[in-house]
């Protein structure tokens, strides 16, 4: 089977090692790491146990309330550990609000959600300098960014200038206002939500915004069984109350030390070089008008190392970059018109130029 | 022709005439009239009072020429006709319309849209011509893809051209255990991909061999995983490979490639 001959590139089923035809997985924990041959140990050697527990409960807490999207977790969490922001794309109905509350949920850190309407202002999401009269000097009023996880739904609702208002923080994670920089905590998530362009009322993002997301993920509709599956839960009563029910599992202090461990993971220098390859094929691809900065390989070098972590291993493999190329790559890269008017979409094109490039071995 | 052209246009004329006459006033007539407005209860006339004003005098017309004259004189109110001469520009203009309209009042425009059907199926054929040869039209408009030459070759290593045997003996003898599993490796692939069991491509991953091998000889599934993840681990985990344990995993790639030669399978059948 092609490893990309899914229709979406997001689609695991077909680079995961999860499932019936994958690699067996080692064990995270070194300690209990089988020994596949006499004197050598194919195990992590960092230990990996706590991540994988922590990052199993997170999955467990939201998966009570989200039905299937395993793959949609998987990229969040990624993107979580690679301390990246996640731009989420999908029809109207297909939970991408409720995907990105939960996550916040589950993270026991500060939290809050920003709609986008076309008449917001910068200073509704940023703050804004307050003048007291009785100290006779201004104070700065923070805005809602000013958390550690911040919701922003249907961003691409939203003005121009409050885009562009959006792009230093979500790059330099800082706020400048009259003269003086503010800082964001850390954690700083973003996640936004958006509608497909072609729907009322929403414009594209501009490339300098689009090219600060780690991930841009496709939400699809559920399977049918899925979608059974949340009839039966909704008849059975669900509702609000099982929203309540989600714990925070992940506070700030272990989501820095699991992030910590993510950044020692291994890169051989062919991955590396493989991964400036599908970037630098972007630059020279004939259908694409704008190829992928170096941001982009940045980018999939660091969401590669974060989903190897998750995967159990310590080193970065040429699958855990061809399972992130599509999610890094598609919001980066501009068709051109001919391409667009042909039909043609990021994704296959992606999709043309991991084929093209031969994997390191 | 152009007493033709003459009458055409006096009918159109009349036409319109007739139209202005006839149905604009109808037109006007029909837009909904203002309401009246409402009389006041009690309506009482006044008379105006009588114009009591010492009648305006009229002057004398000595005197209203003797004033003409006197402005007459000044440079304010003296016009001068300027006869301006059309230029080059206007000319070649003024010539291009005649020519334009002499052609299309000629007999030859009789065949113009012919000449235009033609046109429109040659540029249809240098359209499907260029299209096919892939010729970017948009690079001639300045709108062309930026595109940066590659400074690398994408492609590497062809695993039906490697010297194996020579390879292989080389690393061993260096002590370079982790090459040599790699190409230990890669050798089990070639004879995977001759005996057909994979489908070699150079961008599949070592899981997309796996599933092949796994839906064509379900019993190498597990072997073929444990030989994957312990390249992976000593090729891109870079994983330090001691000679004895390079060993076994050499013997268990010889093993399963053993396994799955045509004379084991028709031994075991």
């Amino acid at each position: 089977m092609d490893p990309l001959s899914s229709s979406d590139l997001n689609q695991p089923d077909s680079f995961a090692p999860a499932g019936a035809d994958a690699l067996p997985t080692p064990p995270a924990d070194a300690s209990a790491a089988q020994a596949s041959t006499a004197d050598t140990t194919f195990a992590p050697r960092t230990d990996l146990s706590s991540l994988t527990a922590r990052t199993q409960a997170v999955r467990q807490e939201i998966s009570r309330i989200i039905v299937g999207q395993a793959d949609l977790l998987e990229l969040l969490l990624t993107a979580l550990l690679a301390d990246g922001h996640v731009l989420l794309e999908g029809v109207p109905g297909v939970a991408k609000t409720l995907t990105a509350k939960l996550l916040a949920r589950t993270l026991a850190v500060p939290f809050s959600r920003i709609q986008f309407t076309p008449d917001l202002m910068p200073a509704d999401v940023l703050g804004t300098s307050i003048f007291r009269p009785a100290q006779g000097d201004f104070e700065f009023r923070p805005g809602p960014i000013f958390a550690s996880v911040v919701l922003i739904d249907e961003i691409n609702r939203g003005p121009a200038k409050t885009q562009s208002a959006l792009v230093e923080v979500i790059e330099e994670r800082t706020v400048t206002q009259d003269v003086q920089a503010h800082r964001m905590s850390s954690p700083f998530v973003v996640l936004a939500t958006q509608n497909p362009i072609e729907q009322e009322g929403t414009y594209r993002l501009p490339e300098a915004q689009l090219d600060r997301f780690l991930f841009k993920l496709n939400v699809g509709y559920p399977t049918l069984a899925e979608e059974v599956q949340i009839l039966q839960g909704h008849h059975s009563g669900f509702g609000s109350l099982a929203l309540e029910q989600v714990q925070a599992v992940l506070s700030a202090q272990d989501l820095a030390a699991l992030r910590q461990q993510v950044g020692q993971q291994r890169v051989e220098a062919n991955v590396l070089e493989y991964i400036a390859k599908i970037v630098g094929q972007t630059r020279a691809h004939k259908a694409l008008y704008l190829g992928a900065s170096p941001r982009a390989s940045l980018a999939l070098l660091n969401g590669a190392k974060a989903l190897a972590a998750l995967r159990g291993r310590d080193f970065v493999t040429p699958e855990d970059v061809q399972f992130l190329a599509a999610p890094v790559l598609r919001h980066r890269i501009m068709l051109t018109p001919e391409r667009e008017m042909e039909g043609g979409t990021p994704d296959e094109v992606v999709k043309q130029i991991v084929q093209s490039v031969e994997v390191p071995r | 022709m152009r007493k033709a052209n003459t009458s055409r246009l006096a009918a159109t004329g009349l036409g319109l005439g007739v139209w202005l006459a006839l149905v604009a006033p109808a037109a006007v007539g029909a837009a909904p009239r203002p309401a009246p407005h409402p009389a006041p209860a009690r309506f009482v006339a006044h008379a105006l009072p009588p114009d009591l004003a010492t009648p305006a005098q009229a002057r004398p017309p000595a005197a209203v020429q003797a004033r003409l004259n006197e402005l007459g004189v000044q440079r304010e109110f003296r016009y001068a006709q300027v006869e301006s001469q059309p230029s080059a520009w206007d000319l070649f203009w003024a010539r291009f319309w005649r020519q334009v309209a002499r052609w299309l009042s000629s007999r030859s425009y009789q065949g113009f849209w012919k000449w235009v059907l033609y046109a429109l199926f040659i540029g249809a054929a240098v359209f499907i011509v260029l299209k096919l040869l892939q010729v970017d039209l948009t690079a001639a408009f300045g709108r062309a893809p930026r595109r940066a030459a590659l400074d690398y070759d994408t492609a590497a290593e062809n695993i039906h051209e490697l010297d194996f045997a020579t390879r292989l003996r080389e690393a061993e003898d260096t002590g370079n255990y982790r090459l040599a599993l790699r190409l230990g490796y890669l050798e089990l692939l070639k004879k995977l991909t001759d005996q057909g069991l994979i489908d070699w491509q150079p961008d599949k991953t070592n899981h997309a061999y796996l599933r092949e091998l796994a839906d064509r000889r379900p019993a190498a599934r597990a072997p073929f995983g444990e030989l994957t993840r312990q390249f992976e681990y000593v090729w891109y985990g870079e994983l330090a490979l001691p000679a004895a344990g390079y060993r076994q995993a050499r013997a268990a790639q010889q093993q399963l490639g053993q396994q799955l030669s045509p004379a084991s399978r028709r031994a075991a059948a």
